[in-house]
């Protein structure tokens, strides 16, 4: 017997009245906190939708719990509500005592997924994207560029076209819609290059993560960030054994994949003194590396150390202080928090301050701006009817005379660009720094023209 | 979220899904049923039959008429955040939830009157109409979730009850499912001084026991012209307690008077909406004024005296909106904040007189020794409502046992100073045999004989409020018997 089917077997050592019979346990510290009080219920994207306790934080936490009291078995029953959850974290901000629901939710996935490991299209779907491809930067950049072949040859216009599009299940085809895009990568644009250097005077040396979806499908992103990362002063290293942040492959369950790229991620940014980070969802997962090493102390403290380097592109500016530009951008906005920035990582103010600090940016409050837009990750394509609904009701909430709405999440912006392409709206989705990074741009034309 | 097909033989199952028209609008896997076995008050814990989710009054009572045709216990479920079990499935109860009854259906700012369906949250209520100028005053800690239907049901109160009164004052109007599927209206939408009984305001507070809520409509108030906040911090229990007296002397009304203890403040700050309280000091007093601009700075002037006048350690009134929101997201996240000191609490709801609190925290000191148990206490100081915490841990054996015990005298401690078992969070499975602590057997049949008259099968909500009808008979037999026995 191999050593991989070893580890399928679940230990019988346990003699606890608990249903989670394989390692890494929900940790039951963490259901300690909770105490029913309710708090969270409102700012549950699904609670609000359905109504239903069995698909709110506290019910989540109280069914995961049940498992751990050997009330409950590890069933498809339970897997139902433990997987709709979409890892917004919005009610980690909501409770009152700090309750780490998202972990709680990644460990029972975690069982679930060891106990019933995924069958059908959404385990096909899982294998094709988490396995095979997210971990790969060259099947990233491959895919990449027959993206760009699609967009480019006009197979795009003769898919579209034929009716071909009509056999693609609806929530895939509202995606191909909305699909930006392909630009060069930055690993491929600066393979050769040690160190991006600041321009003008080094103040300070940051390394990247370049993320897998946003340097594939916005690679202009990363562009952006770099320019204006060494606009500010600062020399930026992209370090060239990092991979992908583990997120996605953490929320669906396989937190042992997770462990294995968290492990090389911390090994490649060992030498960095700041690991700056433009997408929210790989911001909060790296953040969150220690909770994935909670049995392994050596890894834990490693991973602690990691994640106090990890900051938000936001954040990093707004701490180390950044030019104001001189140029004016004339646009009215409104700013969307990602969950991972604002629920994840409490990155609220510091982005909003970086828009507001450009000239000509009007800013237009948006209701519930911190609600999820639906996107989580690939819950929009694993749960596409309950994403659906969730992103209908954030599209409600974007004001109608904004020209743009700005985020900082990539998947968020697949998603709300998907949202305004279906409600027949027309806001333009950027990142934030890409409003910076045009201010700088058009200074510097403004300059040159003089 | 498109329906997923029955798999149930169980006729009642099949029948009651028959009556609710919205998606998934039955749940009865145990895996389900699980997260609806307790509410706030967790001490309890029943799996219901089943829960259903009707969206209209006509449904509620196609499902009422349904149970109580065929015998099958009931209750109504609002947001769960009850904190004395009234929304328990005792008696493995169909739960009849009102979430997705949750509109506002009108508002009438002329008339200073909104109508709201039952599952309507009550701080959205506030937060629909304060553009205009207006808000909705019983704010109980749990607005942020708890629906305006499981207020009337227990008669919610709030830190801003001391000036304005709890949800009862504030209830116009109902539309109720009676226990036998009827549907009535009462309180002729705020006409004051209808003929007949009361009835609006014997439904308001009673538990749920007397019919289902489908249509409320409340007095919405216009928001003050001006607020101000004073925090002080004081090294005596007994300063902080007279300061309260003191204030309400002066003549001033506050808009809310509210107190926390060393141990509450010590949750509070370890929680996620820390302020920066000292943690030496004995008590905080939170105080709001509010009302017309005039006179505001002056009544600030008095309460400040009145803080150094008892010896107040640090005495501060909030520069803007922000700090005040800080000051009353710590206070009114207070309970949940337990959870990060203390794996479970459980929170009992005294009303005292006001001059008797450091009396009464004496007694309760005495009570947290006896049993080895911390126990915390947030107060309305300015209504006399006591909130003691007990903070215990259900893993250890025998602690969930103590909890109830020390919680159970804290309560007498709080009739015998000449108050009452519950000032908002209602009596449920809580604190039924409680009930003896203030009312006498007759009192408790003469209440019980109501409930009897709307709800004669004793299908919705038995089992709460009162302690049990057989036990109440029993006691008398036996205390008749005594009586002969010491009459002979």
């Amino acid at each position: 017997m191999s050593v991989k089917e070893l580890t399928k077997t679940p230990p019988c050592s346990d003699t606890s009245l608990s249903n989670y019979l394989w390692s890494d346990k929900p940790d039951e510290n963490k259901w300690a906190d909770c105490v029913h009080c309710g708090m969270c219920l409102e700012s549950c994207p699904t609670y609000e939708l359905t109504g239903q306790e069995q698909h709110s934080p506290r019910g989540r936490v109280h069914l995961i719990k049940s498992v751990a009291e050997g009330k409950l078995e590890v069933n498809e029953q339970f897997m139902d509500p433990v997987y709709a959850c979409l890892d917004c974290r919005a009610c980690t901000t909501a409770c009152p005592a700090d309750v780490d629901v998202g972990g709680l939710i990644e460990e029972a996935r975690g069982q679930i997924r060891q106990a019933m490991p995924l069958k059908g299209w959404k385990g096909m779907i899982s294998k094709t994207f988490l396995e095979g491809l997210f971990p790969h930067p060259n099947r990233l950049n491959t895919l990449g560029g027959m993206l760009k072949f699609y967009q480019k040859s006009g197979v795009q216009t003769l898919v579209r076209k034929t009716g071909l599009i009509n056999v693609m299940p609806k929530h895939l085809v509202e995606m191909e819609a909305i699909m930006p895009e392909i630009k060069q990568s930055v690993r491929k644009k600066y393979k050769n290059e040690e160190i991006i250097k600041a321009k003008g005077e080094t103040k300070h040396e940051v390394s990247m993560l370049t993320g897998c979806v946003m340097d594939v499908m916005f690679g202009e992103i990363n562009d952006a960030t770099i320019n204006v990362l060494t606009r500010n002063g600062n020399d930026v290293v992209i370090p060239k054994n990092q991979t992908c942040c583990g997120a996605l492959h953490v929320h669906s369950g396989d937190r042992e994949m997770g462990r294995k790229l968290a492990k090389q991620n911390i090994e490649a940014f060992k030498d960095s003194e700041k690991v700056i980070v433009n997408a929210a969802g790989c911001g909060c997962m790296m953040k969150d590396y220690p909770e994935l090493f909670h049995e392994d102390p050596e890894w834990r403290a490693k991973a602690e150390e990691f994640s106090d380097k990890v900051d938000d592109i936001s954040k990093y500016l707004y701490d180390t202080g950044y030019e104001k530009p001189k140029a004016e951008v004339n646009t009215r906005i409104t700013y969307h928090d990602a969950c991972h920035l604002a629920h994840g990582q409490g990155v609220r103010e510091e982005p909003r301050d970086l828009l507001l600090n450009i000239p000509g940016v009007e800013m237009v409050h948006m209701t519930d701006s911190d609600r999820c837009c639906g996107s989580a990750g690939i819950y929009n394509i694993t749960n596409p009817e309950m994403a659906g609904a969730v992103l209908e009701s954030k599209m409600q909430n974007v004001p109608d005379d904004v020209e743009m709405i700005s985020m900082g999440n990539p998947g968020c912006m697949l998603q709300m660009a998907m949202g305004v392409q279906k409600y027949g709206k027309n806001q333009r989705v950027v990142h934030t720094v890409q409003l910076l990074d045009w201010a700088y741009q058009k200074e510097n034309q403004q300059k040159e023209g003089e | 979220m498109g329906t997923k097909k029955l798999k149930t033989k169980d006729p009642h199952i099949k029948a009651l899904a028959r009556l609710v028209s919205g998606p998934n609008g039955i749940l009865y896997h145990k895996e389900d049923l699980i997260a609806y076995d307790c509410d706030g008050f967790t001490l309890h814990k029943h799996l219901p039959k089943a829960v259903v989710f009707p969206k209209d009054t006509d449904e509620v009572a196609g499902l009422v008429k349904y149970c109580s045709d065929h015998g099958l216990p009931f209750l109504a479920r609002g947001a769960g955040t009850g904190l004395s079990g009234g929304a328990i499935p005792i008696n493995g109860e169909v739960i009849i939830s009102l979430v997705r009854m949750k509109k506002l259906l009108s508002v009438d700012l002329e008339n200073r009157r909104a109508v709201v369906q039952p599952g309507f949250v009550n701080l959205k209520l506030t937060n629909s109409i304060s553009d205009k100028g207006y808000y909705y005053a019983p704010d109980p800690s749990s607005q942020y979730c708890c629906t305006i239907g499981g207020n009337v049901a227990e008669n919610a109160g709030g830190a801003h009850c001391l000036k304005y009164g709890v949800t009862t004052n504030h209830i116009l109007g109902l539309e109720v499912v009676l226990p036998g599927g009827d549907i009535i209206e009462i309180g002729h939408n705020g006409i004051p001084d209808v003929p007949g009984y009361d009835l609006l305001g014997l439904l308001t507070g009673s538990e749920g026991t007397l019919g289902i809520v489908t249509k409320i409509t409340v007095r919405i108030l216009k928001s003050p012209e001006a607020k101000q906040t004073v925090l002080a911090y004081f090294d005596r229990v007994e300063d902080g307690s007279q300061a309260v007296s003191d204030i309400i002397s002066k003549g001033i009304v506050p808009a809310a008077l509210e107190m926390m203890d060393k141990i509450a403040i010590e949750g509070v700050e370890a929680a996620a909406f820390p302020v920066g309280h000292p943690k030496d000091i004995e008590a905080l007093l939170l105080i709001e004024v509010d009302g017309i601009s005039a006179g505001i700075d002056e009544q600030i002037h008095q309460i400040l005296e009145v803080c150094r006048t008892r010896n107040v350690r640090e005495v501060k009134v909030a520069q803007d909106e922000l700090e005040r929101g800080r000051w009353w997201a710590n206070r009114k996240t207070g309970f949940g904040a337990m959870g990060a000191i203390s794996p479970d609490y459980l929170v009992q709801d005294g009303v005292i007189p006001r001059s008797r609190l450091p009396e009464v925290l004496k007694k309760i000191n005495g009570i947290s020794e006896k049993y080895g148990l911390r126990i915390a206490n947030i107060f309305h100081a300015g209504d006399g409502n006591l909130h003691p915490l007990v903070l215990f841990d259900a893993r250890i054996k025998g602690e969930t046992d103590k909890a109830l015990k020390a919680g159970s005298e804290c309560l007498k401690a709080c009739a015998d100073a000449g108050g009452s078992i519950t000032g908002e969070h209602g009596v449920g499975i809580e604190k039924k045999e409680e009930m003896r602590f203030v009312f006498n057997d007759d009192e408790i049949i003469a209440q019980s004989n109501i409930r009897e008259v709307f709800n004669s099968h004793n299908l919705l909500n038995a089992g709460k409020l009162f302690p049990s009808p057989g036990r109440c008979v029993e006691i008398k037999r036996e205390l008749k018997a005594q009586q002969e026995a010491v009459g002979s």
